[in-house]
């Protein structure tokens, strides 16, 4: 009888192994702005909500602070009034493989570890600290096909890899004079962490993130005011038959976690690329563990 | 005789707004280091009535600098960093000084005690204390000078 072997690059690995061992949290009573003020300055999605005696009872992200500022709710609000109850959490002592099946089934990005006390967070454990190390890992194996041979240089595998094949083919976009309210909407809608801003002519001329929205609300901006008036300009874009490994390196440097995509020209954006996508096609992509590459989460 | 914050306060200094943006606020502490003859490792930062509103250190400016995933991306010696700091200093230019700023401060008055001065400073782990007085900042008591302070009234009781 045939013995299945299950056995995936990430078996025997622990959440212990993958997670940041910081998480932020603040207090119920703290307000909405100094949760967006920790979430710009760590440059983090989310945050824990602690109560009085440090027991996790809730989690704040972006997309809730966005929430509150469309919804029009002062920013001196605090934080129980927006957080979300019960924040996923696992064990530092808990495999890998788990933690990435509490993703799925939850529908996050990100986990909350436990500490010795169940009840107190230890640190966090988001899905691309899992592709990180999934690559880190490939990168030392030794039937990995990118390693340096005679005849192939180190990033020949990389550059095979083209970003039209790795990247999601649709853009969500808004024009520059669509109100702030009508991007949160889209962003809501279409749960993405960033959308395209367009020129009434239809050219790219900027993007909106979450994180430009928390900032907005922190300075007070109007959510009536047009998109023109918070967006980053110029719209940071690769070419689509760009080898994966150059745009990797673009989002790394500019620190974002998505980047655009075009076709031909700057103008004709026709993708994104996360980088938790880039992430994972990089690594368990030779035939040693290409039945053990992690899936695909939905959402941003 | 009793030593107070008063007798070991800098009372020059220089100080931060908090809708400065980041890269401004680099800008004066390579000033603040140029004329203070030392390295300024931070600064507090005040509102338009001299109100003490934060304190920015160097620490919480390499935060914002340093890139998020840089951990997970040791290993990709494929990558050139050319590039980099371009890219980090933009962020410098849209993040604002009061978004990175800490708020929670702990002050004393040009009153408090030397050495109580000293027990906030090792319990706290703080290199400089602000001084207030009247709700106005009116000095800056840095861990050097309490040091050197102290040293120099121990030395001369020694001998």
């Amino acid at each position: 009888m045939p013995i299945i072997d299950k056995k995936s690059v990430l078996s025997g690995l622990k959440v212990r192994d993958a997670m940041r061992r910081i998480a932020t949290h603040l207090h119920k009573q703290a307000s909405i702005n100094e949760a967006a003020k920790l979430l710009i300055k760590f440059r983090i999605n989310s945050l824990l909500i602690v109560d009085a005696n440090d027991e996790v009872i809730g989690v704040v992200s972006k997309t809730n602070i966005m929430g509150a500022y469309y919804a029009g709710i002062p920013i001196e609000t605090p934080l129980e009034a927006i957080m979300m109850p019960s924040p996923v959490l696992c064990s530092p002592e808990d495999t890998l493989e788990s933690a990435l099946d509490l993703m799925r089934t939850h529908k996050v990005h990100r986990v909350f570890v436990t500490g010795d006390d169940p009840k107190q967070a230890s640190g966090v454990l988001a899905y691309y600290d899992i592709c990180g190390l999934l690559y880190r890992y490939c990168h030392r194996c030794e039937r990995n096909v990118a390693r340096p041979r005679a005849s192939l240089s180190d990033s020949s595998m990389a550059d095979a890899l083209r970003v039209h094949e790795v990247m999601t083919p649709s853009v969500f976009f808004n024009r520059k004079d669509e109100s702030i309210m009508t991007i949160m909407e889209g962003l809501e809608a279409g749960n993405v962490g960033a959308v395209l801003i367009l020129s009434r002519e239809g050219q790219p001329v900027g993007v909106v993130s979450k994180t430009d929205l928390l900032m907005a609300y922190k300075r007070g901006i109007s959510p009536e005011d047009p998109a023109k008036s918070i967006m980053n300009s110029p719209v940071r874009s690769c070419d689509y038959d760009d080898p994966l490994v150059l745009v990797i390196r673009e989002m790394v440097f500019a620190d974002v976690q998505r980047l655009f995509i075009h076709r031909e020209t700057p103008a004709n954006i026709v993708g994104v690329l996360s980088l938790s996508d880039a992430a994972r096609i990089r690594s368990g992509s030779c035939r040693a563990c290409l039945s053990s590459r992690i899936e695909v989460l939905d959402g941003p | 005789m009793t030593v107070t914050a008063r007798d070991v306060m800098d009372t020059v200094f220089f100080t931060l707004r908090p809708g400065m943006s980041v890269a401004e606020a680099v800008k004066i502490f390579k000033l603040a280091s140029e004329e203070q003859k030392s390295k300024s490792f931070g600064l507090l930062v005040t509102n338009d009535h001299s109100e003490l509103v934060g304190m920015v250190s160097m620490f919480d400016i390499l935060l914002l600098m340093r890139p998020k995933h840089i951990h997970i991306w040791g290993e990709m010696n494929d990558m050139d960093v050319g590039g980099f700091l371009d890219e980090t200093c933009r962020r410098a230019k849209i993040v604002r000084v009061e978004d990175i700023m800490t708020t929670d401060l702990t002050s004393i008055t040009p009153d408090t005690q030397l050495l109580f001065i000293v027990d906030i400073m090792i319990r706290k782990h703080m290199r400089r204390i602000p001084v207030l007085e009247d709700g106005k900042l009116v000095g800056i008591v840095y861990i050097s000078k309490v040091f050197y302070y102290l040293m120099e009234r121990s030395g001369c009781e020694t001998t």
